[in-house]
């Protein structure tokens, strides 16, 4: 792991091509060595609470793929989570934080269970209504932090944050109120309060394969990442959206304005996180009804997804499946006695060992740069 | 002709061969300085002549490569400005360290030791205020403050320490002319009563002229004159300070053609003759008034026109409206008032995009502010400015980016190893190509070239002049603003001079006259009306 010294141009040339292998060994070393670290410590923590690691390894494994049907569930999860992050990777790549995909997404999937629990018409019209809707919700909702951003010069990290509270409020009155979203059906399988459950024409196919099953959300959430991956890479929407993000005097300049551009991309942020609200509730997510927890932490865990891949929609996939298959994994840790907290502090743990090889690259980048320019420029 | 002080006033600071290089630059090159007790010295030069270094190094801020320091005739060594301030020495600085959300009192107690006693501190202030005329509340919040006041507490908090010598660094920059002539006062005043010593580093002429005993004058570094105040006047003062490129500039008129190093070949005198009455400017500028957040006023009614096919280079001291003027040509700043327009047409200031579809293409200053994106490739970079033409209904075509790309980086002999390359990973002198690449390719009708050839090295520099030059040929109107004098003299056909964001003056390149120049970049107004 050596230093590089700032470069000059000529060896910049040659040394490109070794430079880039050397690279590569350090970051498959730098990779190794953490996951190992977070590894090692996960293990001393469940010996700690009196288990074998390898029994929570496969209880683990078993939850999240192994036993008949979970692999299913897996996925079914993974799927809110992937939209969620893809919204993320939209708004990092403009160069906005949006952090309130928790909220967005819940008012994705009020809007979601608006439409098919109080709505008529036909089931495929109210379902693909009731997911448009959605998005455009979570949209809407992101859309009061790009004003408060663009108008008042709020930071959107702190309001994309402090909007979620809220969010958490507006669903908890949706579903009280009798008018609204409340079910009022006395034959209701629990004393609860929820929204009623959507209709069964208004749900996402369920796809079963292998003895698996999971909702057709999944789908929708693999075109997207397709989808976003080009329209990033290869549309000039795209181009400019990154443009944006890397210099905002350049994108102004060009005709890329903040305010303009900025609004639209923390717009359709918000919107894949209201998808995926719907998505879930559509999915069958808490038995097809609002509930005030309904989010489960999606949205943040969406959230580390994008952190992860390290804002490429394509390497989303296999983090979403990761994240899911912890959760998934965690619900059959209870039959070995260890906590399920501690999937927690493993996860944890993971999203650190993740982090950290590119954090450490992100840091040499920054001091080869700055040492290249202290080294051109004085006085 | 350098003559010491008849006055055998003792030397209370002396330098000896101070040098002092960054990288390639030397800065400061075997400077000997001698201040003596009880006047107050200016130190004159253009930006970068290596005056604030100097000083600098006499403070701690920097250590010398080479020179040693000397105090009341004692060597001694000077590592940081606790050290300085220890020998009674102390700096105000051009750019203020003050706190803006502290109050008066808060700022100045903010360097004590121990305890913070803000009865002491507010009777100290006071005291000190009244001794040398230098009102200020101490309770006020420094935010508050205009930039007269933000100085004077800056100078409390140095005058606390009751320094004998005070550095001043381009103090009146940002001053108002009362207020300087105020902060001249209460100079002359500490030299009197109180025994001060004072450096005083400026370009200014008029305010040297009048506020200093002596002066020395640096140019690229070294030494080039010292003259005693009042044997001397702002003409002269103006020739040393711009020296050499008179020479250069006189030698290459009357040859008619310059052969040596970076200078660009002479214009043809032909050409811009009687271009001024007959087409229409490709940029006008009426009457553009800016200010900044704090209400200083950035541009003050600037008029400006550039016509096809000439280059026009704007002269002024860094900071006299240079960068606001760019940043409104780049779309980057709305004007409060007066108007832009290309060909005629009128373009709104301040719009995304506007001023490049009008046809104003810029190479701004701050290459990674403004410039390029260092984190795209340096095909990617290079399409920026034309993304319509690389797209088809709004999908790019990676073959037509890359081809373009090819295209440009063999045009502008761009040294990358390929298209895909990081655009952080090109040197200088290279990112730079990339951004003259980028202004180029759209066939702008106005080029904008601010210090295009800022912190590049002579072939480079060589190449973008011969780009501008080409450009003006080719029919597109060139606004080049610079600091460099010898780059404005050899490119321009027009040199207008800027000053607290006006123009103040014009002269054609072949009236060009360095010391009505001088006086001019100054602030000076000339008794001959401008053009």
């Amino acid at each position: 792991m050596t230093h590089a010294p700032p470069p000059k141009l000529e060896n910049v040339m040659v040394d490109s091509s070794n430079r880039r292998w050397s690279q590569l060994r350090d970051v498959t070393i730098l990779y190794v060595l953490s996951i190992g670290a977070a590894l090692t410590i996960s293990g001393f923590l469940v010996a700690m609470t009196g288990n074998s690691a390898p029994k929570v390894l496969k209880a683990l494994l078993d939850g999240a793929f192994l036993a008949p049907g979970r692999w299913g569930t897996t996925l079914s999860i993974a799927a809110p989570m992937l939209l969620v992050a893809l919204g993320m990777v939209v708004g990092v790549k403009a160069g906005l934080f949006n952090i309130g995909q928790e909220g967005q997404l819940l008012m994705g999937a009020l809007a979601m269970a608006f439409v098919g629990t109080k709505l008529q018409g036909a089931g495929l019209v109210l379902l693909i209504g009731g997911l448009t809707l959605g998005a455009l919700a979570g949209g809407a909702y992101a859309g009061v932090a790009a004003v408060m951003r663009y108008r008042r010069g709020v930071p959107e990290v702190i309001s994309t944050l402090l909007l979620v509270f809220i969010a958490f409020q507006i669903v908890g009155f949706a579903i009280t109120t009798d008018w609204f979203l409340r079910d009022l059906d006395p034959n209701r399988p629990s004393k609860a309060v929820t929204s009623a459950p959507l209709p069964e024409g208004v749900r996402l196919p369920i796809i079963r394969i292998f003895g698996n099953e999971f909702h057709s959300g999944l789908v929708i959430a693999l075109i997207l990442a397709v989808i976003v991956a080009y329209v990033l890479a290869r549309t000039v929407w795209g181009f400019k959206l990154r443009l944006l993000g890397q210099n905002v005097n350049v994108a102004q300049m060009i005709g890329v304005g903040a305010k303009k551009a900025g609004s639209l991309a923390l717009f359709a942020s918000g919107a894949f996180a209201g998808l995926a609200g719907a998505v879930m509730l559509a999915g069958g997510a808490s038995s097809y009804r609002l509930t005030t927890g309904f989010s489960t932490n999606i949205g943040w865990q969406g959230l580390l997804v994008a952190l992860l891949a390290r804002s490429n929609p394509l390497a989303a996939i296999p983090m979403a499946v990761l994240f899911a298959a912890l959760r998934t994994g965690a619900g059959f840790l209870a039959a070995t006695g260890v906590d399920r907290k501690i999937v927690d502090v493993v996860q944890a743990l993971l999203v650190l060992a993740l982090l950290i090889p590119p954090a450490v690259q992100e840091i040499r980048m920054r001091r080869r740069a700055r040492a290249a320019a202290s080294g051109e420029t004085s006085e | 002709m350098p003559t010491h002080s008849p006055d055998e006033a003792p030397a209370i600071l002396e330098l000896r061969g101070m040098t002092k290089r960054f990288g390639s630059v030397v800065a400061c090159d075997d400077v000997d300085f001698v201040l003596k007790r009880g006047e107050i010295h200016g130190i004159l030069g253009e930006n970068g002549a290596g005056k604030s270094t100097l000083m600098r190094m006499v403070i701690g801020l920097i250590l010398p490569d080479r020179g040693s320091i000397l105090i009341d005739g004692k060597p001694c060594q000077i590592f940081d400005p606790v050290e300085a301030a220890k020998h009674g020495i102390a700096m105000v600085h051009q750019h203020y360290s003050l706190v803006n959300a502290l109050t008066v009192w808060e700022n100045v107690a903010l360097g004590e030791e121990g305890p913070v006693d803000r009865a002491a501190t507010r009777d100290l202030i006071l005291s000190i205020s009244e001794r040398y005329g230098l009102e200020v509340d101490p309770d006020a919040h420094v935010r508050d403050l205009t930039a007269g006041l933000r100085q004077r507490v800056e100078i409390i908090k140095c005058l606390r320490r009751e320094p004998r010598i005070i550095i001043l660094d381009e103090p009146t920059a940002v001053l108002t002319p009362t207020e300087s002539e105020h902060l001249f006062e209460v100079l002359r005043e500490g030299v009197s009563k109180s025994g001060w010593t004072v450096a005083l580093v400026s370009h200014k002429l008029n305010e040297v002229t009048q506020a200093t005993d002596r002066i020395t004058i640096m140019r690229d570094g070294r030494v080039v004159e010292r003259v005693l105040t009042r044997e001397t006047d702002a003409p002269t003062l103006a020739r040393a300070m711009v020296g050499r490129p008179v020479a250069l500039i006189n030698e290459a008129a009357a040859l008619g053609a310059a052969t040596s190093g970076p200078v660009i070949k002479t214009v043809d005198r032909e050409r811009d003759v009687g271009r001024d009455t007959e087409s229409r400017p490709a940029l006008e500028i009426t009457d553009a008034s800016l200010r900044a957040k704090d209400g200083a006023v950035l541009l003050d009614g600037l008029s400006l026109e550039v016509y096809p096919g000439e280059i026009v280079g704007i002269a002024g001291v860094e900071g006299n409206g240079q960068t606001p003027l760019a940043r409104v040509l780049a779309s980057l700043l709305p004007l409060e008032k007066g108007t832009v327009s290309v060909d005629g047409a009128t373009v709104r200031t301040g719009v995304a995009g506007a001023m490049l579809s009008a046809g104003i293409s810029v190479i701004p200053a701050d290459r990674f502010h403004s410039g390029c994106v260092t984190e795209m490739t340096v095909a990617e970079n290079l399409m920026v400015a034309c993304i319509g033409k690389m797209s088809r209904s709004g999908v790019l075509q990676p073959d037509q980016v890359r081809e373009q790309a090819l295209t440009l980086i063999e045009e502008f002999g761009i040294h990358t190893p390929s298209p895909d390359t990081p655009l952080a990973q090109l040197s200088g002198g290279n990112q730079q190509r990339v951004v003259l690449a980028r202004a180029l390719c759209i066939s702008p009708r106005v080029l904008v070239a601010h210090q295009p050839t800022r912190g590049l090295d002579v072939g480079a520099i060589e190449y973008v002049g011969d780009r501008l030059r080409a450009a003006a040929e080719s029919g597109i109107g060139v606004l080049l603003l610079t600091t460099d004098l010898g780059e404005l003299a050899s490119l321009s056909h027009r040199i207008k001079v800027i000053y607290r964001g006006s123009i103040i003056g014009e002269m054609r390149r072949d009236e060009l006259d360095m010391e009505r120049l001088g006086l001019l970049l100054g602030g000076s107004q000339d008794g001959e009306s401008a053009a």
